[in-house]
């Protein structure tokens, strides 16, 4: 019977910490990032324009079609032979970020196939231009509807991080393999670790929940 | 019908067509509004009315014949579209109320972004807007919060606060439970009272006998018959107006 060692847990909290503290440093910059991709990647999908429809429509197959895994190898290990170096951490970043952008762009494009025709003919009625119309009408509207998705591929993103610990980023994944492979304690670390992402991961949620109840709000009974 | 000079001012339909594909929608609608006329459209499901109307303003394109409002032809020029849009409301059969926004926003967004009135101008024409359709005590609250007759009267004002020459209303009140029809209908005809050229698509036959100076029969893209109301209920001149007639009528 295995008995849990939490005088071992507790002398590698501080580490579990400085490697929680890159998992999130990724994580947001990635979200942030991926978000703003995203918006922008979604805007030239339905954008009318063929080439670049065409190369979003690719990009989000290609990214959607591959081991996330792989697509870190490429941006680590096959970026430098096309010329481009990046630290580990910026991989880490940049890959992420690739990863994300390509779903935000699918959950926003979710988004705006729910705003009805409906909102065009009472926009155009009234003669509001098309781009105060994207902007105050369709976009608001189309946000809304895809904020759950949107939050699942922030959580996405969070856990993915992981991942980066096979190009040796140290993040709180890498701390506790790390450890494993000194100390033996796989119990005690993977315990550890699983309950810091379900803290995390909860914490972003809930907060995700609540936003989207307060936007919903508006919504009234219907 | 009319004068050219009163159709200059109001709405002129010269053989209009329309084909969706191989369906031909429109075919040689030729009519015109003066001002303040007020018409009623009726005519069975898939004959043409939403279609006709919504080429006025433009939400649809016509592909041959004119269409005149106020003198400015509805063609695929942006200025004349907008040109036609200022002068022309519309009201939808489901409301079409911007659900994220308040009434009172959903009031002054035109105001403030087509016309550039500042907010509490916006804000205070609206509210007179919202008393004529007798919702003001709802300002603040979001169109999923109101009864579909209320949302409806909300429409009403909405379009009424880009102060319009003419009011097109599409089935307004079709998607309405019975004991709501009422109250939207009251609203139209105070509308009418007061002199707004008015062209409505509507099977709510009382309205048409109250307001209507002319009721306009489609069938299968055409105009079938044109008449005033009394003509039209009680001496219907051609065949098809007499069926539809004693469909919906019992
Ligand atoms: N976007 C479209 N594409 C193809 N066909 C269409 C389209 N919109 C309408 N139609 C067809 O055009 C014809 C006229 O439609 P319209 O909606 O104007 O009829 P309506 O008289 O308003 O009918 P209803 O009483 O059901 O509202 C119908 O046969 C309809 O199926
Ligand atoms: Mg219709």
């Amino acid at each position: 019977m295995t008995v849990i060692d939490w005088g071992y847990i507790l002398a590698a909290f501080p580490d579990l910490m400085r490697g929680l503290g890159m998992t999130l440093m990724v994580s947001l910059l990635a979200i942030l990032f991926s978000l703003l991709l995203g918006l922008a990647g979604c805007a030239l999908r339905v954008s009318g324009i063929r080439p670049l429809s065409y190369a979003m429509r690719g990009y989000v197959e290609f990214i959607r079609g591959t081991p996330y895994l792989v697509q870190i190898f490429f941006v680590f290990y096959g970026l430098p032979s096309l010329g481009f170096t990046l630290s580990i951490f910026w991989s880490g970043v940049l890959a992420l970020t690739i990863w994300a952008s390509a779903f935000h762009i699918e959950s926003f494009r979710a988004g705006l196939a729910s705003v009805g025709r409906e909102m065009h003919d009472a926009s155009a009625s009234l003669g509001l231009r098309r781009l105060p119309h994207a902007l105050l009408v369709v976009a608001p509207i189309a946000l809304r509807s895809a904020l759950p998705s949107t939050l699942n591929t922030v959580v996405g993103t969070i856990k993915n991080s992981a991942y980066l610990q096979a190009i040796g980023l140290v993040e709180l994944t890498f701390v506790a393999v790390d450890r494993i492979a000194q100390d033996f304690r796989s119990t005690e670390m993977f315990l550890s670790i699983c309950v810091i992402y379900l803290v995390v991961i909860l914490g972003v949620s809930a907060l995700g929940h609540r936003l989207e109840r307060r936007l919903n709000r508006p919504y009234g009974s219907r | 019908m009319d004068g050219t000079g009163a159709a200059e001012q109001g709405i002129a339909f010269d053989r209009v067509n329309k084909w969706y594909g191989q369906m031909h929608v429109l075919q040689d609608v030729t009519f015109s509004v003066a001002p303040g006329e007020k018409i009623v459209v009726c005519g069975p499901s898939g004959s043409g009315k939403s279609t006709m109307i919504r080429c006025i303003n433009r939400l649809e394109e016509h592909q041959a014949g004119t269409i005149r409002v106020g003198g400015v032809e509805v063609n695929d020029q942006r200025r004349n579209i907008e040109q036609v849009r200022r002068r022309v409301g519309m009201v939808f059969q489901n409301f079409n109320l911007y659900p994220h926004l308040t009434i009172l926003e959903n009031c002054t967004l035109a105001q403030r972004w087509v016309r550039g009135t500042p907010r509490a101008e916006a804000e205070a024409r609206a509210m007179r807007y919202l008393e004529r359709v007798r919702i003001p005590d709802q300002a603040r609250k979001y169109p999923g919060q109101l009864s579909g007759g209320q949302q409806q009267r909300v429409a009403i004002a909405r379009s009424l606060c880009m102060e319009p020459e003419i009011m097109l209303f599409d089935e307004p009140t079709s998607a309405l439970d019975p004991e709501l029809v009422r109250e939207v209908l009251d609203t139209m005809v105070s509308l009418a009272e007061e002199g707004m050229t008015m062209i409505c698509v509507t099977h709510e036959m009382g309205f048409a006998r109250q307001v209507a100076d002319r009721v306009i029969f489609m069938d299968r893209g055409r105009i079938v018959e044109s008449a005033h109301p009394d003509d039209f209920f009680s001496n219907p001149k051609e065949e098809r107006s007499r069926l539809f007639l004693s469909q919906i009528l019992h």
